[in-house]
């Protein structure tokens, strides 16, 4: 029954852009919104401060602390409501970073070590505990792993016919990836998210491919981005299974 | 996950799935709507004058033959089956 196919179109660490053919918008919304909302982070929730003389509140210096994205490993290590404790102290003048943060576990630590905190001047300082939790995007935003999750449909141009020769020079904006007559996937940056660019002396016609469809997925670095998409898939398959031993009873 | 039957016959159900949203519903909705036997599914995140109920309810509608339990059960199969089938398909292109 169901046939999928994938195809990676961009691929690195953080960031990747795949084409998913033979999902049903349903499908595809599901997976996107549980890359978002379902899929766990560590992010820094309580923070106890022992020294504050800089220029912010406790208040707003927590704020920053909890949208440092920390690494997050999924394989069962932690589970909901754990706690990892963080250390951090630096003094002026000095600018704090995240990487300034030392973590009681190897496993949760900054994701990016070149976050500013705030900037120390001359005899200000910031010491300070924090407890990072494992937490839900659902529930604040700075649980997400995926940053940026979306999905378009995967256009395909066709070429009907050559261009009047009097037409207007206007251009014909497309963005997402386009899958050419050949069968070429061809990301619209490419041509300047124009298709007169590509297709300079051809009247062309774009469709939507029923059914398929082109992901955009960014992480905060929390995890790759194979571990956030496999994290949302079996979110999904985990409440299914929930539901039919439910059913069963 | 706590379910609470609203109405149960032969070849309707109305069922309260607590604690789920969008995500979830509507991937299995679009599952029913492709499972053998099913005449209608739908779901509901805030039924009218509830009272502020804002848990999801399922309402499937079965052809005669087609227990709408056992159809609840084969939706959530196919759910299954089919994120196996993309993680498959996705281990193999990565």
């Amino acid at each position: 029954m169901a046939d999928y196919d994938v195809t990676f179109i961009e691929r690195d660490d953080t960031e990747a852009r795949f084409l998913v053919r033979g999902v049903t918008p349903a499908f595809a919304n599901g997976i996107r919104r549980a890359m978002i909302a379902d899929v766990p982070t560590f992010s820094i929730d309580t923070v106890r401060f022992i020294e504050n003389s800089s220029v912010m509140f406790d208040e707003q210096l927590a704020l920053r602390l909890g949208l440092i994205p920390l690494t997050t490993p999924l394989g069962g290590e932690f589970d909901e409501d754990d706690t990892v404790t963080l250390a951090l102290d630096v003094e002026g003048p000095e600018t704090a970073y995240s990487g300034d943060l030392v973590s009681s576990d190897d496993m949760v630590q900054p994701a990016e070590e070149d976050v500013p905190i705030i900037d120390l001047k001359d005899g200000q300082r910031l010491e300070l505990e924090a407890d990072a939790v494992l937490g839900y995007g659902q529930d604040h935003a700075k649980h997400q792993g995926g940053v940026a999750v979306g999905y378009r449909h995967l256009q395909r141009v066709e070429v009907v016919g050559d261009r009047d020769e009097f037409r207007d020079d206007e251009p014909e904006i497309v963005r997402g990836v386009i899958e050419t007559e050949g069968g070429e996937l061809v990301p619209t940056e490419e041509f300047d998210n124009d298709l007169t660019e590509r297709y300079p002396d051809s009247e062309v016609e774009v469709h939507d491919v029923e059914n398929a469809f082109v992901f955009d997925v960014e992480t905060d670095g929390s995890f790759d981005v194979d571990t956030l998409v496999q994290a949302g898939i079996d979110s999904i398959r985990g409440r299914a299974e929930e539901l039919k031993e439910a059913v069963q009873l | 996950m706590d379910l609470r039957v609203i109405e149960k016959e032969d070849n309707a159900l109305s069922i309260e799935i607590a604690g789920e949203d969008h995500t979830f519903m509507n991937v299995l909705k679009g599952a029913l709507l492709e499972t053998d036997g099913v005449a209608a599914a739908t779901y509901d995140m805030n039924p009218e004058q509830s009272g502020g109920q804002t848990d999801p309810v399922l309402t499937i509608k079965t052809e005669d033959g087609t227990d709408a339990l056992d159809a609840l059960e084969a939706g959530t199969d196919r759910v299954i089956e089919k994120t196996d089938a993309l993680t498959e398909a996705y281990e193999s292109a990565a």
